[in-house]
């Protein structure tokens, strides 16, 4: 089966020297929800602007849904939507006016946009907010909005970036579904976010990302196992089938990190 | 809700092919993006004045375009009445350089938005080509050439009328060719300055062109010989001469040149010669645009442009901190204690390192001192040293003063650290008009060593009187300048921040020209006093009496300020932290 997104040798190396992401190769099934982590600063945000044509990889090749992103732009970028880092929100327009632009945008017509516009509005809990600039919306809002400028075009693959970053809980369950709902339906979803416990429960494969280099790959049970290789039974003697997300993400990067037990480093907060 | 949930997946993803209907959409999308972007921006705080001032600039800027393109139409049409085509260039010439010189002080036509923004849509190149090219091209610069270039073929038509198709034709060329040039350049100027670094040197590139103008303004400018040319200028003159009648041959092959000589071709019956030139012309505007392009694809392409990525390379590595390093300064004050020196030492370091970091500033400084170099090597015989020292020091206050009335604006977001924290306001303020104080006491330092070494100290009397004054003029400065502070904010964006310009709103800019007037007004007046009763021990004493009002008014302003901060918390926060 053609992947819904793959990315090979894909490197980005800036102005300075510095290389992001160095020679990562990446395989997502259409329909699967892919969960992309890794710490602050290790090349995730750059990747997904490189699988979404927002930044020119210095070497290697992305293909969306089969079609290759430099031989075929606009074919790739109807396929997909995206809830970029900075939700790249036009601030002096109003949240309905942004739903329409970005709809015609993608080609939408404009009765379709429109009610498009409405519904998504509804949906995400702003449509109380329609004299509001986006400028005046809340982070939470951005974000809602953002997410909803993704999806008005109905995607086949979704990119996610930190989406559920300051949206409240109720929202968040509400979009939750809604991305489940078009999982089910075979839209595939890349997501990236610092919240585990979101990921583990939604994504049903995931990458780890730590200095440019992807350290895991697979379901969430290869990761658990890949873990538990490299870790003994611990003193009581019990084997690691529980780990948690959060235990196999800081076992697989955190001892790199530079991060060490708070309590032993900070005496006088104590 | 479960039913719109349901519309939503109910969308149908099918992908029919990609119409030219749906690419008009999207042009006719951003053009009312464009449309709404300007017609909210009058909801926010300020926009309708700025409207009303934009309303009132383009009349003032068509009358100032206006007249020089019925200049250059005149001249066209009388060089070719009188058959003085080698002339034609030189109008030539005008346009292509004064249509540059209207980019770097205009600006480029903006769209209100990064264009880049456009990438993520599915655009195809040629699209986002079009795009970038139609919605540029209303931009002061090529409204300037395209005028003159239309003005000079009415004129070049109204004196010889049997060569309308041909004056018309080459000059729409040159005015493409003209539009693709400012274009490029900019672009590409933009490209190069995207890191901070690179925006440094431009602007001490920028610094020092300006000094050597104004260097050379000094040194040769023929009025200050009585409008006759001394033998060592009118050498020069011969040898510039010289130099442009070498260079002529080469400047021939460039857009200028073709036009001029298509024109003559068109003169003299030599249509082929005329094609000949004209292409020329169109290949240079070819060029000038692929090489537009180039950079245009790889905008679209995707491509990093902030100083983001350079950071990141240069972080050094992760390095353990040892708990000895943290502890250490937080131990040995207690924590509690949170006394007026300590926040006016904390907010004096961080100006400090604010002041070292901003290059825009630091030339804002210097430039004065410059000129006081220059002035007082030119005219330190003619005034006298006392003179020349007030005149000085007031010019270099002039480059001082003005960063009293925006002391916020580069807090940005940072300024709710000031909200949050245990510090009083005043105690902020009092830092950074001690940062504005040791600008004020460095500039006039140099200054008195600058007129020293090159002529002579002024007089004691004289000296102090002046810093007395100088001191007043600070302290009502930072009295009026504090205020303005809190009142109109003005967000200023460190990474756009080049030249010193925009550091103050419009009216704060004018309040604090108005105040260094009136400053200047009262010290000339104590000084005319001084003279005329023959009294020179007027001058300090005045001066003195000035600085301490000065003082008690600035005293006064501080006591009010925290007051004041919690009466604008909401315009300052509004105007500040928001993007």
């Amino acid at each position: 089966m053609t992947p819904a997104i793959a990315a090979q040798s894909l490197t980005r190396t800036f102005d300075g020297g510095f290389t992001a992401v160095d020679h990562i190769d990446l395989a997502v099934e259409p329909g699967q929800f892919f969960g992309f982590l890794g710490p602050n600063g290790a090349g995730k945000s750059t990747t997904i602007k490189m699988l979404t044509g927002l930044l020119a990889p210095t070497a290697g090749t992305v293909s969306i849904l089969g079609e290759d992103l430099v031989a075929n732009p606009v074919e790739v970028k109807r396929n997909i939507g995206v809830v970029p880092e900075g939700m790249a929100l036009f601030g002096r327009l109003t949240a309905s006016e942004y739903l329409n632009f970005v709809g015609r945008m993608y080609g939408l017509d404009k009765p379709t946009t429109q009610q498009r516009a409405e519904e998504l509005l509804e949906f995400m809990g702003l449509a109380n907010e329609q004299k509001k600039l986006i400028t005046d919306f809340s982070h939470g809002m951005g974000k809602k909005l953002a997410l909803a400028a993704a999806v008005i075009h109905n995607p086949r693959v979704l990119f996610l970036d930190e989406p559920f970053e300051g949206v409240d809980a109720i929202a968040a369950g509400t979009l939750k579904a809604m991305l489940q709902g078009m999982i089910a339906r075979g839209v595939t979803i890349f997501l990236t976010s610092h919240v585990l416990e979101i990921v583990e429960r939604l994504c049903t494969h995931i990458a780890i990302i730590h200095r440019g280099h992807i350290v895991a790959n697979g379901s969430l049970d290869e990761l658990r196992a890949g873990v538990q290789a490299r870790l003994a039974p611990d003193a009581s003697g019990q084997s690691h089938s529980k780990l948690t997300l959060e235990e196999i993400f800081l076992a697989t990067v955190g001892s790199e990190t530079g991060i060490t037990n708070p309590e032993q480093e900070l005496s006088w907060l104590k | 809700m479960a039913e719109v949930e349901h519309n939503i997946h109910r969308w149908v993803g099918d992908q029919k092919p990609w119409t030219q209907e749906q690419t008009r959409a999207q042009f006719r999308a951003i053009a009312n993006l464009r449309w709404y972007i300007f017609r909210n921006g009058l909801r926010r705080k300020g926009g309708m004045s700025e409207l009303i001032g934009t309303i009132l600039l383009i009349p003032l800027f068509l009358a100032i375009i206006i007249g020089p393109a019925l200049g250059v139409g005149f001249l066209a049409g009388m060089f070719v009445h009188k058959g003085h085509f080698q002339y034609i260039v030189l109008l030539l010439w005008a346009i292509f350089l004064l249509a540059q010189l209207t980019s770097i002080q205009l600006g480029q036509a903006g769209t209100t938005f990064d264009p880049t923004q456009l990438i993520r849509f599915p655009l195809n190149f040629r699209g986002y080509a079009a795009i970038r090219v139609f919605f540029g091209l209303l931009s002061p610069a090529n409204a300037v050439s395209t005028l003159m270039s239309l003005t000079m073929a009415i004129g070049i038509t109204v004196a010889e009328p049997r060569i309308w198709f041909y004056a018309f034709l080459t000059m729409g060329v040159f005015a493409i060719a003209n539009i693709f040039f400012t274009r490029m350049l900019f672009i590409w100027v933009d490209r190069w300055l995207s890191t901070r670094r690179a925006r440094e040197v431009f602007t001490a590139l920028i610094f020092t062109f300006g000094m050597a103008a104004q260097y050379l303004n000094f040194t040769f400018n023929l009025n200050r010989h009585h409008g006759h040319l001394t033998p060592v200028n009118a050498a020069r003159l011969a040898a510039a001469t010289r130099f442009y009648h070498h260079s002529e041959p080469y400047l021939a092959l460039l857009p200028p040149g073709l036009t001029s000589n298509s024109i003559l071709a068109a003169h003299s019956g030599q249509p082929a010669t005329f094609a000949a030139e004209v292409l020329g012309v169109l290949a240079f505007a070819v060029l000038f645009f692929v090489i537009f392009a180039t950079r245009l694809y790889k905008e679209f392409r995707g491509e990093n442009l902030s100083d983001v990525a350079n950071a990141v390379a240069k972080t050094p590595a992760r390095r353990h901190v040892t708990t000895a390093a943290i502890v250490a300064p937080v131990s040995s004050a207690s924590p509690l204690h949170f006394s007026a020196p300590s926040t006016v030492a904390a907010v004096l370091g961080k100006e400090f390192l604010t002041l070292r970091r901003n290059t825009g500033i630091f030339y804002a400084l210097v430039a004065p001192l410059i000129m006081v170099v220059f002035f007082a090597n030119l005219k330190a015989g003619h005034l006298g040293t006392d003179l020349l020292f007030a005149s000085a020091v007031a010019y270099t206050l002039m480059g001082v003063a003005p960063l009293c009335y925006n002391s916020l604006g580069l807090e940005a977001a940072g300024i709710q650290f000031f909200f949050l924290a245990p510090v009083r306001m005043r105690d902020v303020f009092i830092a950074k008009n001690l940062m504005n104080i040791g600008l004020a006491v460095v500039e006039i330092v140099a200054v008195f060593c600058a007129i020293t070494v090159i002529g002579r100290p002024p007089s004691a009397l004289v000296a102090v009187s002046v810093v007395l004054w100088a001191a007043f003029t600070m302290f009502i400065s930072m009295a009026v300048g504090n205020h303005r502070s809190v009142t109109a904010p003005k967000k200023v964006d460190i990474a756009k921040m080049g030249m010193a310009k925009n550091q103050t709103g419009q009216l704060s800019a004018f309040i604090s020209i108005g105040v260094m007037l009136v400053a200047a007004g009262v010290g000339a007046g104590i000084y005319a006093a001084a003279h005329f009763w023959d009294k020179p021990w007027i001058m300090p004493l005045a001066a003195l009496v000035l600085a301490i009002i000065g003082f008690f008014a600035y005293d006064r302003s501080l006591r009010t300020l925290d007051q004041l901060l919690a009466d604008h918390r909401d315009t300052l926060s509004e105007t500040l932290c928001k993007a």
